[in-house]
């Protein structure tokens, strides 16, 4: 049958162009920028935040980048986390980003080093920024990764301490707790069991808590990941033990590790109205900014008190400091369209009225000193907390790493490990946690 | 217990009526024995449905208590569900994955499959071998290379194509299976439509199709649930834009990317499940039919 | 001249018959080289590679191998795991399935609805069993847990705890049995009348006329639901995943990365390996390695399928 033959053919000359293609090669692509930004364009923006009212705010602010760049349409794309905005720019697809953002500040190193995300050093030459008079130096540190500069920040996070005012004053406690120990004695006494749950429990301190990992629980002790060759020190450096051994201790004395995880799955989404801390199920909890507005529009029956977090005992000097972390903002290395990206890029991160309009809306920490200081910038008493917490000079965030935030989730996992119980031995778990911490970098290099 | 034992019981003639009423006892016992282990067993397989539709008419209040029967039954959860920004889009890339990729796989691998039955060539038993082998293979196996040719060759990753177009190119399974129900077709038939003057390809159309319809039913079926339910595939090729994401995917990051509580993610669990379901009651006996072609026409 | 014209014939017929199966076969010859061969080629030569995705693949010998097999913190855990499942997942599943089966023949009143009523859940999409599971045994909120405490018990942790996590989801993998069940129920109706009444005339008992006229007859269905139990094992991605990654309370909301295998690494298999490594370490080559170990032991059970079975080849082909 000739029909048949042709359809052999047909298959075969097929089969052949796919094979070609497979074996053809593409390029990288150009990392040079030569679209004209007043052209009539349309760029594609990748961020993260998925609360209704921060992806709101997110439109607000692009809205009003629309208006001001006429000639710029802007496709947002939201809850984008980092796998797959590290895919995607791998991938180096038409359909992938042409701006995008990241939470995760320490993955600044695999974005930088690796080229995921594009250079700005041009960009920011070409529209003459004074990078250091603008922007508070913590902020340029976590958008840079050994020199090259390949992010802005996005407003940050400062993390603090959380408390129910009221709970405090039934309890007779005066003042938020400024130390470990301190912490320790308000947790238990706030705690009220009630069966083998809780009818309130003072604090939740798995690592599973939401906020309460240990990178943000490192923070409050004096400690480095690192030491000067790059070697991972969670072994040598005291304050380790001492968090993982602090921790510990407060799983234990407010009811065990099973009994705390129990109550944990009784808990409401994170970023939803029922989160433990707006339904007082906890009183006091260690989060970012962000939690004071999306308390208040929970509509919490309680007042909302703020603190920074404890500190160690022997550090009490040094109360004030936080948890400082942050969106960062990029351009994809891939974008045919960079000129007008870094338009949007530099309107977001370095117009103060859009970063005071932004910060507003999502009560997150400006990241530009004009917007620190604008009179438009809405503080009350609760919120100025994180403000003083962002420029409290002991304030830090984890170093950056080739490898991203991978060392922090093995620090991470040791650190569940320990607090089920599962590990006993402290130190070898953390000599064994550096090694593999070693290990993986190196593989990555 | 065996088989005999069920049938109906007819106690020997010549027995005396005391011997008859035990025999009678025992099947009447062993007849409550059995239903009582099979309304067990149901409960079993039937109450994790019932709760997951109780749950999903719960209140948000109560979502998160232990209180299962409905305090007030909040039917908008189903609306709700309906009008977050996606779901109907997840519904429409299910709808395109699963039925093109359905048509696509039939139409490429019945005639591979006919071949392998009906035609004698050398390389027949290697060719069966290597459908088997593929048809074994998981899926991650490959999945780099794949991924890298589809996203960084043919710029397609963000969409479901990647998923669709291997699916005009004969599925191992399909194959297989399809072959397995072939070969149950007497040659005589085909023999006949040959001495009719019937070429191939028209004898596969005219005979062979009509008759293998109960295992094309069940390739379509199978098919049609593997995408519905794939979510390694969309996880890898999909995930990064939302707008190409299917229901499976969707389904996994509802609750958190809405922060809904239990009861919105179970009305959402309930709208996935359905159609399957509905599917099965329309479609019950080509089902069953299939599932025992691989495991026992062997 | 006749015999030459027979044998051009004969040649030009065998030619035009080469080509049909050819032609038949085309799409699945496409199929094999562009979604089979050339990808497993291609993996193998990853796996010598260090690639992340930028810039060029660049040889690293063995180094990969090296790092996935001694230093990568979630391989062995990931194949302690499948070794679990191998060893009590697919048994439970085999057994219940079989019971299953043999108490749907025996059921006289309303088998069909009961026959249905077992069957559905194999039906329900994987994701969406996954989560219902989830939140049924949710230790803080679930119905299985106040029913138990309820009754005294004092009731695990289920997807939360590490020593509970592959009970539940084996709890799951027996609620979607019904796949085995029909296997099963059809092998039992074709076992001959006559042998069991041939035992029962010879005094058998119940359990010996299973043991020696059902077993011996169903054996070979068993065997196979054996080794397809632990093929399906080897790929054995969505639930686990999903179990993990919902009951740990990360699932990708606002930015946040996870580790799979919550809680613990007891939910991680070999095939979440490849993603980890693949799509969120992106050390494609270490992916690559898995891959290949993943290759390796499904080819393994496949090959002893098809020996064991070579019915499951040969059937019809006479």
């Amino acid at each position: 049958m000739p029909g048949i033959s042709a359809k052999a053919t047909l298959a075969v000359a097929a089969s052949v162009s796919i094979a070609l293609l497979a074996t053809a090669c593409t390029g990288q692509a150009d990392s040079g920028a030569s679209d004209d930004p007043n052209a009539e364009t349309t760029l594609t923006f990748w961020h993260g935040w998925s609360a209704p009212a921060e992806v709101k705010a997110v439109q607000a602010n692009v809205d009003r980048f629309e208006k001001a760049h006429p000639n710029i349409k802007v496709k947002v794309v939201g809850n984008i986390n980092d796998d797959k905005l590290n895919q995607a720019l791998r991938a180096g697809g038409s359909n992938g980003p042409d701006v995008v953002s990241s939470f995760t500040t320490s993955n600044i190193g695999k974005f930088c080093s690796s080229g995921a995300f594009a250079d700005l050093k041009p960009f920011i030459e070409k529209s003459k920024l004074d990078l250091d008079a603008l922007i508070p130096k913590p902020m340029l540190d976590y958008t840079q990764f050994e020199g090259v500069r390949c992010a802005l920040p996005l407003l940050g996070d400062a993390y603090g301490l959380y408390y129910d005012k009221d709970a405090f004053a039934a309890a007779g406690i005066k003042a938020p707790p400024k130390t470990w120990s301190e912490f320790a004695e308000v947790a238990k006494k706030l705690t009220e069991p009630k069966g083998d749950g809780y009818e309130r429990l003072g604090f939740m301190p798995n690592y599973h808590g939401y906020e309460t990992v240990v990178d943000h629980y490192m923070s409050q002790w004096d400690h480095a990941y690192f030491d000067q060759d790059g070697k991972s020190s969670v072994a040598e450096d005291p304050a380790f033990a001492e968090m993982f051994t602090y921790q510990k201790k407060l799983v234990d004395d407010l009811g065990g590790f099973a009994r705390l995880e129990k109550y944990r799955n009784t808990f409401g989404d994170e970023w939803g109205a029922k989160h433990p801390f707006h339904t007082g199920q906890v009183a006091m909890q260690l989060d970012g900014e962000w939690r004071l507005g999306m308390a208040k529009d929970a509509g919490v029956d309680f007042e909302i008190g703020t603190a920074p977090m404890p500190v160690a005992d022997d550090e009490v000097d040094e109360y004030g400091k936080g948890f400082l972390s942050g969106t960062v903002m990029g351009i994809a290395p891939q974008s045919a369209k960079k000129n007008a990206a870094w338009e949007l890029v530099k309107y977001m991160t370095t117009d103060t009225g859009a970063v005071v309009a932004f910060a507003n809306a999502i009560r997150n920490v400006p990241s530009t000193f004009p917007a620190l200081k604008s009179p438009d910038l809405e503080t009350d008493p609760a919120f100025k907390t994180f403000l003083d917490i962002a420029q409290h000079p002991e304030s830090n965030s984890p170093p950056a790493s080739v490898n991203g935030s991978t060392y922090q989730l093995t620090l991470q996992d040791f650190g569940y490990q320990y607090e089920s119980g599962k590990v006993k031995d402290l130190k070898a778990g953390l000599e064994k946690t550096a090694e593999q911490i070693d290990r993986d970098i190196e593989q990555t290099k | 217990m065996t088989q005999v034992l069920e049938r109906p019981p007819v106690a020997p003639g010549g027995a005396p009526p005391a011997a008859r009423r035990a025999a009678h006892r025992r099947v009447l016992l062993e007849w409550i024995a059995v239903h009582a282990l099979g309304i067990a067993a149901a409960l079993f397989f039937t109450l994790p449905f019932v709760f997951v539709v109780l749950t999903s008419l719960t209140s948000d209040q109560q979502a998160l208590t232990r209180d299962l029967w409905p305090h007030t039954w909040e039917w908008g959860n189903y609306r709700t569900v309906l009008d977050t920004p996606g779901f109907l889009t997840w519904w429409r890339n299910t709808l395109l994955y699963a039925g093109l990729g359905t048509a696509l796989t039939v139409a490429s691998s019945v005639p591979v499959a006919y071949a392998l039955a009906k035609f004698r060539f050398r390389g027949r038993h290697l060719s069966l071998l290597l459908v088997i082998s593929m048809m074994m293979l998981p899926p991650q196996v490959i999945v780099i290379p794949m991924y890298l040719f589809w996203a960084k060759q043919l710029d397609l990753s963000g969409t479901l194509w990647p998923l669709i177009v291997p699916m005009a190119f004969g599925d191992a399974f399909s194959i297989f299976l399809l072959r397995q129900f072939l070969l149950t077709i007497p040659d005589e038939y085909l023999d006949a439509a040959r001495v009719d003057g019937c070429g191939e390809l028209r004898t596969l159309l005219r005979v062979v199709l009509p008759m293998a319809r109960p295992g094309i039913a069940a390739v379509a079926l199978f098919q049609f649930f593997y995408a519905w339910n794939d979510y390694f595939g969309p996880q890898i090729y999909a995930s990064e834009n939302p707008g190409a994401w299917t229901l499976s995917y969707g389904l996994e990051s509802f609750k958190g990317a809405h922060h809904t509580d239990w009861n919105l993610t179970m009305a959402a669990t309930v709208l996935v499940m359905a159609p399957v379901i509905l599917v099965f009651f329309f479609a019950q006996k080509a089902f069953v039919e299939g599932v025992t072609l691989t495991g026992v026409k062997g | 001249m006749t015999t030459s014209m027979t044998a051009n014939t004969l040649r030009a017929k065998r030619r035009s018959s080469a080509l049909r199966t050819l032609a038949f076969m085309s799409p699945w010859l496409v199929g094999f080289g562009v979604f089979f061969a050339y990808p497993l080629v291609s993996t193998v030569y990853f796996s010598l590679m260090r690639y992340d995705g930028f810039g060029v693949p660049e040889f690293r010998g063995l180094d990969n191998w090296v790092y996935v097999f001694q230093d990568y913190p979630l391989f062995w855990p990931a194949l302690r795991n499948t070794l679990w499942l191998v060893l009590v997942m697919v048994t439970c599943r085999v057994v219940f399935g079989l019971g299953v089966g043999l108490l749907i023949t025996k059921i006289r009143t309303g088998a069909g609805v009961f026959r249905t009523l077992f069957y559905l859940p194999y039906l329900a999409p994987p994701v969406a069993a996954t989560l219902a599971f989830v939140f049924l045994l949710n230790p803080g909120t679930g119905p299985v847990n106040s029913v138990l405490e309820g009754l005294g018990v004092s009731a695990p942790g289920w997807f939360t705890d590490a020593a509970w996590s592959k009970p539940a989801l084996t709890a799951l993998a027996l609620w979607g049995v019904g796949d085995l069940m029909v296997i099963f129920m059809a092998a039992l109706l074709d076992v001959p009348r006559e042998q069991y009444e041939a035992a029962e005339l010879d005094g058998a008992s119940a359990w010996q006329r299973f043991r020696f006229v059902t077993l011996p007859n169903i054996s070979p269905i068993v065997l196979f639901a054996v080794v397809t139990g632990v093929i399906q094992t080897m790929q054995y991605y969505t639930q686990p995943l999903v179990a993990g990654k919902v009951a740990s309370g990360i699932i990708g909301g606002s930015g946040q990365s996870f580790e799979p295998g919550y809680p613990d690494k007891s939910t991680l298999t070999l095939p979440q390996l490849v993603y980890n490594l693949g799509f969120q370490r992106f050390d494609y080559g270490s992916a690559c390695v898995v891959a290949l170990v993943l290759f390796a032991l499904a080819m393994a059970f496949t090959a002893l399928l098809m020996r064991r079975r070579g019915g499951l080849i040969q059937a019809g082909d006479r």
